[in-house]
């Protein structure tokens, strides 16, 4: 079949590898760099009543999470895809270890 | 990294996405969007599965048999904490008793009861978050009866630590959907953490303004008795003695799964660890998400769109279907899914209260129900006679209030003894971003001197804000006109997930006389589509039929409700399977249509309250039900003879080539003038 002989040609396996990537990146990142920045909300949010800070966090953890996703697909580039979501989460992790001190 | 890594447009990316994330889990999303939507009439649904109450006529309190109720509960539970009356409303016009044991509760404390304590509170607080859902919110889940058992330990330990929600924080309480029930189920541990836990018990009583306790444990145990725990919702013959409000006569309804299993389906599915089951509905919802915003991102002329309609013209249809559908009730959608997540927030994202109390679960408890606490009375010990004059203390109550504020329920603490304290609560629910602040007035229960009003509390602006998430999507509202918006809000988004799904294959179909030959994975969906959409309507009217048609007496017959829905549904399935695709698709939308709209016949012949007689007596959610299913019953054989009629379009020529183009689908824009395959139709 037609839509068989496309797959098999190379730009298809080009493709399904990006797209493989891609969707190991959005789960696997999306949801990492949702608990990630929920921890840092949590944690760092200035709220004089903590639970506060753990209710936002977890919303805008359900947030990032969505952005990231939406952003692995949107990028480019495979390449930019990955420092989309290395940037935030290195900045989180940073504000992590500044409020663990 | 370069090789196979192009640069790819935006839109095709995001229509990629669209498709695959709304495809994968589309099915179970369906079935989460049907279950989840039906579940903001689930004490209608309930009510109407136990024929045997329909004839209760809701009356004010005055005409109400305080006194035989008062006595009955003396004699079924004397020393009991709290005892609990619901009075008549709209959504259920019998009048409810229930009661939390005081020591010792006699059911089974599941392990990890320590835990659930937190969650506990928070069932305090949902009952009160709304007067009207409560009387179903009160009742036990059969599944929970059956399935907390000692053995499950570990899973009900861990779903201890999940429950705790970030509305409790919010002062929304019962904020976690989910756990109403099965919080419920845990009144033992209550009674049992008591002795030489003076802590815990603080804890239980931190809201002590509208404390109530989780009722149902003398409940639960006589739920266990009758089986499988007196089926739920207005099964909750096991929670809960319904009596008729006017002669104080006790009701027997039949066991039922009822409303709640519908409810509980939608965000824990079934016949799996719960824990399980609630992963994967929040991977699902993760999706959904991901498929409304990508949806969004493609859908450059979405307001022009939404005023197209082109009928008649395959494909084309179907998109202006799924896009009317999806943008007519975009905030909806948006607001149901994000909700949704929010509502599994603590179990999907541990990490934010981790962090925050580094890991020390119980700091975070702790801290969130430091505000609600207050002074609880104390049992002193001394007996004293409990007045009875209740209706004359109700119209006391209303009288304050004014404004046509009814009381929805009367909660008394310590019966019997010299402190007891009789609370009123407003039927009503307060307000969208009340939270948990039912306004309740007190009066001593021997002398009936008043003992003031409920405390307002003070919400934080993340606090309101989760409480209208969590509001909305629960529906809890006053009145029902909010309620039929969210209901007919879901009903769009399930025409436009199963418009959605229609679309994939219509996109990729074949030229007909290619039929044969299609390939699997679209045939597979195909059997899918079919199965979980006209399948699953047929599945849930079976459930009603198998409401009315399994003897009332049976033991475990709601669990054959249940059983009778999955067996249908899977029938489906395999008759999906084995037809071709047209055949199933009219057949089984028929099967359901015709089943549907013979609901209230069922109704009129096996016991209820028939139409005719709901409409004079102006049994409101009955007619309700009644006239639902007669209109789900039209729409659903309209669609099959819709599909029936069809006469696919011959394609012209072979199908478009795309070139090199990896995605098949095109997206919801595809170049006009392409000719479009067209192998059914169904009216969405």
């Amino acid at each position: 079949m037609k839509t068989q002989a496309r797959l098999i040609a190379s730009p298809s396996v080009r493709h399904r590898i990006n797209v493989g990537v891609r969707t190991g990146l959005a789960a696997f990142g999306g949801y990492g760099l949702a608990l990630l920045g929920a921890a840092a909300f949590a944690a760092g949010l200035p709220f004089d009543f903590r639970p506060d800070a753990v209710s936002l966090a977890i919303m805008l953890a359900f947030v990032l999470q969505l952005v990231a996703i939406i952003w692995v697909f949107a990028a480019a580039t495979v390449t930019r895809a990955v420092l989309g979501l290395a940037v935030p989460a290195a900045l989180f992790g940073l504000w992590l270890l500044l409020l663990r001190q | 990294m370069t090789t196979f890594d192009q640069p790819r447009p935006l839109r095709q990316s995001m229509s990629w996405l669209h498709t695959w994330s709304g495809l994968l889990l589309g099915w179970l999303l369906f079935a989460i969007f049907v279950t989840g939507t039906l579940s903001y009439f689930r004490n209608e649904i309930t009510f109407w599965m136990q024929p045997e109450l329909h004839r209760a006529q809701a009356v004010p309190p005055e005409q109400i048999a305080f006194v035989r109720a008062l006595a009955l509960l003396e004699r079924e539970a004397p020393g009991a904490q709290q005892w609990t009356l619901t009075l008549p409303n709209p959504r259920n016009p019998t009048l409810g008793l229930g009661w939390q044991a005081a020591m010792g509760g006699e059911r089974q404390a599941a392990p990890g009861a320590a835990r659930e304590r937190p969650g506990r509170s928070e069932a305090r607080g949902e009952r009160g978050a709304s007067a009207p859902d409560s009387a179903a919110e009160r009742r036990p889940f059969p599944a929970d009866a059956s399935r907390e058992r000692p053995g499950r330990g570990e899973a009900r330990g861990e779903d201890g630590a999940r429950r705790e929600s970030p509305w409790r924080g919010s002062g929304e309480g019962g904020a976690f959907a989910p756990d109403s029930a099965e919080r419920r189920s845990f009144p033992a541990d209550a009674a049992r953490e008591r002795p030489g836990r003076g802590e815990a018990r603080g804890a239980g009583n931190a809201s002590a303004p509208q404390e109530t306790r989780p009722q149902g444990s003398g409940a639960g145990a006589q739920a266990q008795r009758q089986g499988r725990g007196g089926g739920g919702g207005g099964g909750g013959r096991g929670a809960r003695i319904v009596l008729d409000p006017v002669s104080g006569d006790r009701l027997e309804g039949r066991a039922t799964a009822g409303g709640n299993f519908l409810y509980r389906f939608h965000f824990e599915l079934y016949g799996m660890d719960r824990i399980w089951g609630r992963w994967i509905v929040g991977i699902a919802t993760v999706f959904m998400f991901v498929a409304l915003v990508s949806g969004v991102i493609v859908h450059r002329r979405i307001f022009k769109d939404f005023f197209t309609f082109r009928s008649g013209k395959g494909k084309r249809s179907w998109l202006d279907a799924h896009n009317a559908s999806s943008v007519l009730s975009l905030p909806f959608h948006l607001i149901i899914t994000f909700s949704g997540l929010v509502l599994f927030g603590h179990m999907m994202i541990p990490t934010a209260v981790q962090s925050a109390y580094q890991g020390d679960n119980e700091a975070y408890y702790g801290a969130m129900r430091a505000p609600m606490a207050s002074a609880v009375s104390q049992a002193s010990g001394e007996r004293a006679p409990l007045i009875t004059g209740l209706a004359a203390l109700i119209a006391e109550a209303e009288n304050t209030w004014g404004d046509g504020k009814r009381v929805g329920s009367v909660v008394i603490t310590h019966p019997g003894d010299r402190n007891a304290v009789i609370e009123l609560r407003q039927m009503n629910f307060p307000g969208l971003t009340g939270g948990r602040n039912i306004p309740s007035l007190r009066f001593s229960g021997v002398t009936g001197e008043p003992l003031g009003a409920s405390a307002p509390r003070e919400q934080s602006i993340v606090q309101a804000v989760g409480s209208v998430l969590n509001l909305l999507h629960r529906g809890f509202f006053a009145t029902p006109a909010p309620r039929w918006l969210l209901f007919l809000s879901g009903v769009g988004g399930a025409l436009m997930i199963a418009s959605g799904l229609v679309m994939w294959t219509i996109a990729r179909a074949r030229k007909t006389s290619e039929a044969a030959r299609t390939h699997w994975g679209h045939r597979l969906v195909e059997v899918l589509n079919i199965a979980a959409i006209a399948g699953l309507m047929a599945a849930i009217a079976i459930h009603f039929w198998a409401n009315r048609l399994i003897p009332a007496g049976l033991s475990a017959r709601a669990d054959w409700e249940i059983h009778a829905f999955f067996i249908a549904w899977a029938v489906m399935l395999v008759h999906a399977a084995l037809r071709r695709s047209k055949a199933a698709w009219v057949e089984q939308l028929a099967c359901a249509g015709v089943l549907f709209a013979l609901l209230p016949l069922l109704n009129a012949a096996s016991g209820g309250l028939a139409l005719p007689g709901s409409i004079a007596r102006g049994t409101g959610l009955l007619v309700g039900f009644d006239l639902c299913a007669l209109v789900s019953g039209a729409g659903l054989l309209f669609a099959a003879y819709k599909v029936h009629r069809h006469v696919p379009r011959v394609r012209l020529a072979s199908s478009p080539s795309r070139g090199e183009e990896p995605d098949p689908d095109p997206g919801p824009e595809t170049e006009p003038g392409m000719p479009l395959p067209e192998t059914m139709e169904k009216a969405a």
